[in-house]
């Protein structure tokens, strides 16, 4: 199969400008390119059926032929290998483990292997080293939203805490070594922040409520377990404003783990990282039963995959985990509607 | 007065005296400690569990970047109330030392600790602080998350 072209990704009307090259993510300027107006004329209930993939979390470390660099690999050929091809690939962010400008390149290489177009967004371990600097220099902006197939998708920086380092005068690299501890202690609550909500606001103004919508974030758009930021401060603002819609897809990596619920008309999925798996959390699950086995920490695979979304069109929607190993109970083997 | 008389007199005695001594609470082999040296085992204990949290965090335990935190935040999935137990990738019933141990060696590509070196205690304490209150349940075929634990710097943190 060929490579989809951009302007078929974006599924831009013809007066939607002048699209760039394409050059394996989005430029920088392709938030810019939608404008509101192409947002509202490109959005329609009815979906082109299609499917998607997910990567998230690979912690990659400015370390030569580290583990984690093949566990990528593998997601990318796993993707690769997926029939029908996904239309594209959606990164839900710590592509990197200590923001470094050589993780975030050795993993944009090894994203570049994959066979249609991806759109990333950061985690906190891509950004708290220069602020983001470096990864939005590979991956250009850390919001946007973009049109495919009859859905919206949208795609926010979750991962935005308060100045916790000025006051305490640390250096960078302090900084981000707290950042890169999941309970770190003094590090504040992550969020989106009042721009990008406002930002969230325009952007789906004049988008009816009828148009299927998918929304990424790392962090999960609800209050899992706040202590490992499972949680987005301001996720109840961005429930809000999507309330209008029929019914929103929400994807977010950081957990590390199959997880899910379902919060008014948003159903939330969590995903595999390609490095290790996180524990569930100390705090009852809204839906138990979507759980997956407790891996073998001999096998170092188990416990990590890739993920896809088949949607069809009235927007059902499957998600595949695709785990690496053995790991997915009979229920969920086969993909969960929703 | 026979011998069995006598043994009954000294009988007798001896458990009114070991009566009496219930009574007056000064039964204890040795005096109670003070509550200055409770506070001082107590800070000592809480020393190694912080020192046992900062080798938890540290990637220094290994050579690939990866600390024990990675997988395990707050102590979780180490189950501390379920060893000994046989553990697979151990290949026979082992402790929590052997398979903190075989996290180093293994995941982390480090050097294993001494088995009754200071840093091996600290991060037990540390692991099984983060499982206070949990009822031991030897074999237990479970991963927990370990208790909810309240943010801020220090120990103790309830």
């Amino acid at each position: 199969m060929e490579k989809i072209s951009r302007r078929q990704f974006l599924g831009m009307s013809t007066k939607a400008g002048a699209a760039t090259l394409f050059t394996g993510i989005f430029a920088p300027t392709a938030t810019s390119l939608f404008g509101l107006a192409g947002v509202a004329e490109a959005a329609t209930k009815r979906v082109d059926p299609f499917t998607f993939a997910i990567l998230t979390d690979a912690h990659l470390y400015d370390i030569k032929d580290h583990k984690f660099d093949d566990i990528l690999r593998k997601g990318v050929a796993d993707v690769n290998s997926m029939r029908p091809r996904p239309d594209f690939l959606l990164y839900a962010g710590d592509l990197g483990q200590s923001g470094k400008k050589a993780e975030l390149l050795k993993g944009k290489k090894i994203l570049d292997q994959l066979k249609m177009p991806y759109k990333i967004i950061p985690g906190e371990h891509d950004y708290y080293l220069d602020m983001g600097k470096a990864w939005r220099g590979l991956f250009g902006d850390e919001h946007w939203s973009f049109n495919h197939k009859g859905v919206h998708f949208i795609g926010m920086n979750s991962i935005l805490v308060p100045d916790f380092w000025t006051l305490k005068g640390l250096t960078p690299r302090e900084r981000m070594g707290m950042m890169e501890e999941l309970e770190c202690h003094q590090c504040g609550a992550w969020g989106v922040g009042e721009k990008q909500l406002e930002w969230l606001a325009r952007d789906v103004k004049n988008v009816s409520p009828d148009t299927p919508v998918v929304i990424m974030t790392h962090s999960p758009l609800w209050d899992y377990y706040p202590r490992w930021n499972f949680q987005t401060y301001d996720a109840p603002q961005i429930r809000e404003t999507l309330r209008k819609f029929d019914k929103v897809i929400a994807i977010h990596g950081h957990v590390h783990q199959v997880v899910y619920n379902e919060i008014g008309n948003i159903r939330s999925s969590g995903l595999l990282s390609t490095s290790w798996p996180w524990p569930y959390p100390p705090v009852k699950l809204d839906y138990p039963q979507i759980k997956q086995r407790r891996s073998d920490p001999g096998d170092f695979e188990d416990g990590l995959g890739a993920a896809d979304l088949a949607l069809n069109s009235d927007f059902d929607a499957i998600i595949h985990w695709r785990e690496f190993s053995d790991l997915l109970p009979a229920n969920i083997k086969n993909g969960l509607k929703i | 007065m026979n011998n069995t008389h006598m043994k009954r007199i000294c009988i007798c005695s001896g458990l009114s005296l070991v009566g009496a001594l219930f009574a007056l609470g000064i039964a204890q082999a040795k005096p109670p400690r003070s509550e200055a040296q409770a506070a001082q085992e107590r800070a000592a204990l809480f020393t190694a569990v912080a020192k046992g949290d900062a080798l938890w965090h540290s990637p220094k335990l290994g050579t690939n970047g990866l600390a024990c935190a990675n997988c395990h935040p707050d102590g979780s999935a180490t189950n501390v109330h379920t060893w000994p137990k046989f553990q697979t990738n151990l290949g026979k019933v082992g402790t929590l030392r052997e398979m903190i141990n075989w996290c180093i060696a293994v995941p982390m590509q480090g050097k294993v600790l001494e088995y009754d070196s200071n840093e091996m205690v600290a991060m037990e304490a540390y692991a099984t602080y983060a499982h206070r209150g949990i009822a031991i349940d030897l074999g237990k075929d479970e991963q927990h998350g370990g208790v909810p634990v309240k943010s801020g710097p220090g120990y103790p943190r309830f």
